[in-house]
C-alpha cells in the first residue's frame, strides 16, 4: 500500500541478518507447531489403521476401523443427530444476531447504538459452563424454569422433560441460549455494517433504495463476508460439540444426543478404544474440511 | 460524520427500540434468575420461585468462594501463561512474516496457516498420549501446552495483518539510527499495535476460560482443576439435597474475573472488535 513491492520482486538476495533474525524469531512458533499441532494430527491419522488399546503395542488393522465404524448404527445415529443440530444452530447463530445488528445499526442515535452493542456484548462474561449450567437448569423437569413458567401461565399441558424425550431432545439443545444474539457475531456483523461506505447508502437512497429494499439490495450483499467468517466459525464449532451434550444429556436418552465429538470421547476414555477414536476423529475432520472449504467458495457463486 | 444522516428507516425507531429491549429482556432474564436465587436459601428457593430474595442470603457466597477459590486460582495461573505466551510466539513470527525477508517465506505462512482448516478435535487424543508420555497430565504445563498450540495459527493470522499496516519507512528510519531487528521489534513495531494485543488476549482468555473438555482430559488431579471443571466438582457435591443457593453463587463466582475485567477494558474490547480485528 505504502511502498509499492516493485523493486522487491527483482531483487532476490536476501539479508544474511534478517534471514536469521527471521529463523530465531519463527523459532518458538515452529516448535509448538510442530511438536503439538502437527505431530498430533499425523498421529491421528496414522492411529485410525490401527487398533489400540492405549498401553499395548498397536496392531494394524488397515481400513477395519473404517468398515466398522461406518456400519455401526450408534456412528450413524451420531452422524444424523450432529447433522440436525448443526443445521438448526447454524442457522440460528447467523440469522439472530444479524437480525439484532441491522436493528441496531439502523437505530438514530449513535449512542444508543453504543449501548446496545455494550448490552449485548455483556453475556459474553459469562463462561460457557455457567450457560450450560443454566440451561440444564431451565429444562430441569420437575423445578426447572422452563416448566415453572408454563405451570405459572396455567400451560401444565405443554410440560415436558425437554431432554428427556426423544423427539425433543435435539430441538432443545438447539434452542440453548435463546434469543441466540451472541455478542461476537453481533460485533462482527456491526463492523461489516459499519465498513459500508455513508456514499453507497446515499446513492442509494437517492436512487429510491430505502427500508427492506436497503436490506437486501445494499446491506446484505455487502456483509456477506462476514456471513461467510460467521458460517465457518459455526460449522467448525458445532460439528465438534462434545461438552454440551456430555453435561446435559450424556448422549441421551439411548443414543437420541449421541454426536461423532461425544462418542469419539467415549471410545477412547470410557472403553479404550484409541484406534476406533481416532477413525472417528479422522472422518470428522474430512467431514469438516470439506464443508468449511465449500463454505469459502461459496461467495464466487452468490454473486 | 454521519451525524446529518437523515433517512427513512427501515422500521420506526421506537419500534426498532421495543424489539431491542424485548430480545435484551429474553438475554438477560436467565442471568438475573441466577443472581436472584444465588441470594436465596432452598426454603425460600421452593416457596417463592420467581420472588425476589428475601432475606438476601450472603453466606451463599462465602460457601461458594470457599469451595472454588483454588480452582478460581489455577484458572488464573493458566490463562496468565498461556496468554503470555501466546502473545509472545505469536507476535514474533507475525512480525517475521510481515516484515522480513528470507527465502521459503509464503510456504512457511501457508504451512502456519493450513492449521485454521484443522479442527482440535482431530488432535485432542493424540495430545493427550503425548503429554501422557512427556509425564505432563497433571500439569499446568500440559493445560498451557494446548492453548499455545491451538491458537497459534488463528493469532498470527490477525496480528500479521496490522504489523503489515505499519509504513516501511518507520523502520528504515530506524535502521539509519542503528536499531537492529529485535529492536525494530520490540521498541517500534510492538508498541504500535498494543490495541489489538489486547484484543488477542481477552479473545484467548473467553476461550480458556470457557473450555472444558482440554483440562477435562488432561487434568485427573482436582487439585490443579480449572474453574470450569472445579465448578461441576462443586455440583455434584452436593449428594442428597441440593442447596440451589450456594450452586447458583458458584455460578455467578465463576464469571466474577471475567465481568471483572469486561468492566475495565469494555470501550477497548468493543472497539478492537468493531474496528475490525477480525474481519472475513
Amino acid at each position: 500500500m505504502v511502498n509499492p513491492a516493485a523493486p522487491h520482486k527483482l531483487k532476490v538476495r536476501y539479508n544474511k541478518r534478517e534471514v536469521l533474525t527471521a529463523i530465531l524469531f519463527l523459532v518458538p512458533t515452529m516448535v509448538i507447531l510442530l511438536g503439538f499441532s502437527y505431530y498430533p494430527a499425523f498421529e491421528a491419522i496414522k492411529g485410525s489403521f490401527f487398533e489400540w488399546d492405549g498401553f499395548n503395542d498397536p496392531e494394524w488393522v488397515g481400513f477395519e476401523n473404517y468398515v466398522k465404524l461406518f456400519s455401526d448404527p450408534v456412528f450413524q445415529i451420531s452422524l444424523k443427530n450432529v447433522l440436525k443440530w448443526s443445521a438448526g444452530s447454524i442457522v440460528i447463530q447467523l440469522v439472530a444476531p444479524l437480525i439484532g445488528a441491522l436493528l441496531i445499526f439502523n437505530l438514530k442515535s449513535r449512542r444508543a447504538q453504543y449501548w446496545y452493542r455494550v448490552i449485548f456484548v455483556l453475556p459474553m462474561v459469562v463462561p460457557s459452563i455457567v450457560t450450560i449450567q443454566i440451561w440444564t437448569f431451565i429444562y430441569e423437569p420437575t423445578i426447572g424454569l422452563l416448566n415453572n413458567l408454563l405451570k405459572a401461565l396455567n400451560a401444565e399441558f405443554l410440560v415436558r422433560n425437554w431432554l428427556g424425550e426423544s423427539a425433543l431432545v435435539i430441538p432443545s439443545l438447539i434452542f440453548i441460549g435463546f434469543p441466540w444474539i451472541s455478542g461476537l457475531n453481533l460485533l462482527i456483523y456491526y463492523a461489516g455494517l459499519q465498513d459500508i461506505s455513508t456514499d453507497v447508502l446515499e446513492y442509494a437512497e437517492l436512487d429510491g433504495c430505502v427500508g427492506w429494499k436497503r436490506v437486501t439490495k445494499i446491506e446484505l450483499p455487502l456483509i456477506l463476508g462476514q456471513v461467510k467468517l460467521l458460517l465457518i466459525l459455526a460449522l467448525v464449532g458445532t460439528l465438534q460439540n462434545v461438552t454440551v451434550p456430555l453435561l446435559m444429556t450424556n448422549g441421551g436418552p439411548g443414543y437420541d444426543s449421541y454426536v461423532p465429538g461425544l462418542y469419539m470421547y467415549f471410545q477412547a476414555f470410557r472403553l479404550g478404544n484409541y484406534g476406533m477414536a481416532n477413525t472417528i476423529a479422522t472422518v470428522m475432520f474430512v467431514i469438516i474440511m470439506t464443508l468449511t472449504i465449500i463454505s469459502t467458495r461459496m461467495k464466487s457463486k452468490l454473486s | 460524520m454521519q451525524a446529518t444522516r437523515k433517512k427513512r428507516k427501515l422500521l420506526h425507531n421506537p419500534v426498532l427500540h421495543i424489539i431491542l429491549i424485548i430480545l435484551v429482556f429474553f438475554t438477560f432474564y436467565p442471568l438475573f434468575f441466577t443472581v436472584m436465587t444465588s441470594f436465596k436459601d432452598n426454603e425460600q428457593f421452593y416457596a417463592n420461585f420467581w420472588a425476589l430474595p428475601n432475606p438476601v442470603i450472603w453466606k451463599n457466597y462465602a460457601d461458594a468462594f470457599s469451595s472454588i477459590m483454588p480452582y478460581l486460582g489455577n484458572s488464573l495461573i493458566i490463562s496468565f501463561f498461556s496468554i503470555l505466551g501466546i502473545l509472545l510466539t505469536t507476535s514474533l513470527s507475525a512480525y517475521t512474516f510481515a516484515r522480513l525477508r528470507f527465502p521459503g517465506k509464503e510456504i512457511v505462512f501457508l504451512f502456519v496457516l493450513a492449521l485454521l482448516m484443522i479442527p482440535s478435535l482431530l488432535q485432542l487424543i493424540p495430545q493427550f498420549i503425548l503429554l501422557r508420555d512427556l509425564r505432563l497430565l497433571n500439569s499446568y504445563f500440559g493445560v498451557i501446552l494446548g492453548y499455545l498450540a491451538g491458537k497459534q495459527a488463528f493469532s498470527i493470522f490477525i496480528i500479521r495483518s496490522f504489523f503489515e499496516s505499519q509504513p516501511e519507512e518507520l523502520f528504515e528510519a530506524a535502521r539509519i539510527d542503528g536499531c537492529n531487528e529485535v529492536q525494530a521489534y520490540a521498541r517500534i513495531a510492538l508498541p504500535l499495535i498494543k490495541p489489538i494485543l489486547g484484543t488477542v488476549a481477552i479473545m484467548s482468555l473467553l476461550d480458556i476460560w470457557n473450555d472444558y473438555l482440554w483440562p477435562l482430559i488432561v487434568t485427573s488431579d482436582p487439585s490443579k482443576f480449572t474453574i470450569a471443571l472445579g465448578l461441576m466438582r462443586y455440583k455434584s457435591s452436593f449428594t442428597g439435597t441440593v442447596l440451589y443457593g450456594p450452586l447458583f453463587a458458584g455460578y455467578v463466582v465463576t464469571a466474577l474475573p471475567l465481568i471483572v475485567l469486561f468492566l475495565c477494558l469494555m470501550n477497548s474490547f468493543i472497539e478492537g472488535l468493531t474496528a475490525g480485528a477480525v474481519k472475513a
